[in-house]
């Protein structure tokens, strides 16, 4: 479980120019656990470890924020669109119950 | 041996089954934890007691049938023209049976450009998903739609 935190931006399409709206995909590898299952071999609940909070920014200025709770499938995907305004570097950050916290960043770079 | 293993491997395969599909859902029977709200209260605590009305401004796209309760895919897209004046506030992504009948709340600013939202959630059963629009004006519009789901829930 080395690699227990991974995370990817996306921009959909690839290719875009000022003024374009585009798709920002954020995609997380977290196991969005609910708390209610039990473990198979001990018999005990799962502690409970879910995102409740992701912010997506553009160069350190919030687009869009969200509260999610435990009912989000596992590896969660979440998508929203934007508007592009010019040349800079979109980040997500999200926390999780636990008070885990995680930060990915990517540059948008519009042609013409 | 040859009967022995084939049957070896038919336990093992079922075993393994038996352990993924269901402990991969909402177990509807297991204790709760400590999140749950019905979807009356759920509603309760966004509106605040505001009235909301159905509108067809809101286009929420869920599959009719899901075949596995713990990934349906739901998108959600308003129609709105995004200005600072009239925008869409926020998406709330409700499900009517889930032990949490919350799923998501999604902040929108007109930075965003256009009312759209996508996100994969987990069903507990067959039941209503439901998408609750709040306008920069303050007023809540609603959209709902019902998924089948057929291995689903009760784990």
């Amino acid at each position: 479980m080395a690699a227990a935190r991974k995370s990817m931006i996306k921009f959909k399409p690839k290719k875009f120019k000022v003024g374009d709206t585009i798709k920002v995909d954020f995609i997380v590898i977290h196991p969005m656990e609910t708390g209610t299952r039990k473990d198979k071999k001990t018999g005990e609940l799962k502690p409970a470890k879910y995102i409740d909070s992701i912010t997506f920014s553009f160069d350190g200025k919030p687009f869009t924020t969200m509260k999610v709770w435990e009912t989000v499938s596992t590896n969660p995907y979440f998508s929203v669109n934007f508007k592009v305004p010019g040349k800079g570097k979109v980040t997500v950050d999200y926390t999780d119950n636990t008070g885990e916290k995680h930060s990915k960043s990517k540059k948008l770079k519009p042609k013409g | 041996m040859e009967r022995r293993k084939f049957i070896q491997s038919i336990c093992a395969a079922s075993a393994v089954a038996a352990v993924v599909s269901p402990s991969a859902l909402l177990a509807k029977d297991a204790p709760k934890g400590g999140n749950i709200l019905t979807y009356d209260a759920a509603v309760e605590a966004i509106t605040g007691g505001k009235a909301v009305t159905d509108s067809d401004k809101v286009k929420l796209t869920v599959p009719e049938i899901a075949e596995n309760g713990a990934v349906v895919p739901v998108k959600v897209n308003v129609e709105s023209p995004m200005t600072d004046a009239d925008h869409v506030k926020a998406i709330h992504v409700l499900s009517t049976k889930n032990g949490n009948a919350r799923c998501a709340d999604i902040m929108l600013t007109p930075m965003n450009a256009k009312g759209y939202f996508a996100t994969r959630i987990k069903l507990a059963g067959t039941q209503d998903v439901v998408a609750l629009v709040e306008l920069s004006d303050g007023s809540f519009l609603r959209a709902a739609k019902p998924v089948k789901v057929t291995i689903g829930g009760c784990g």
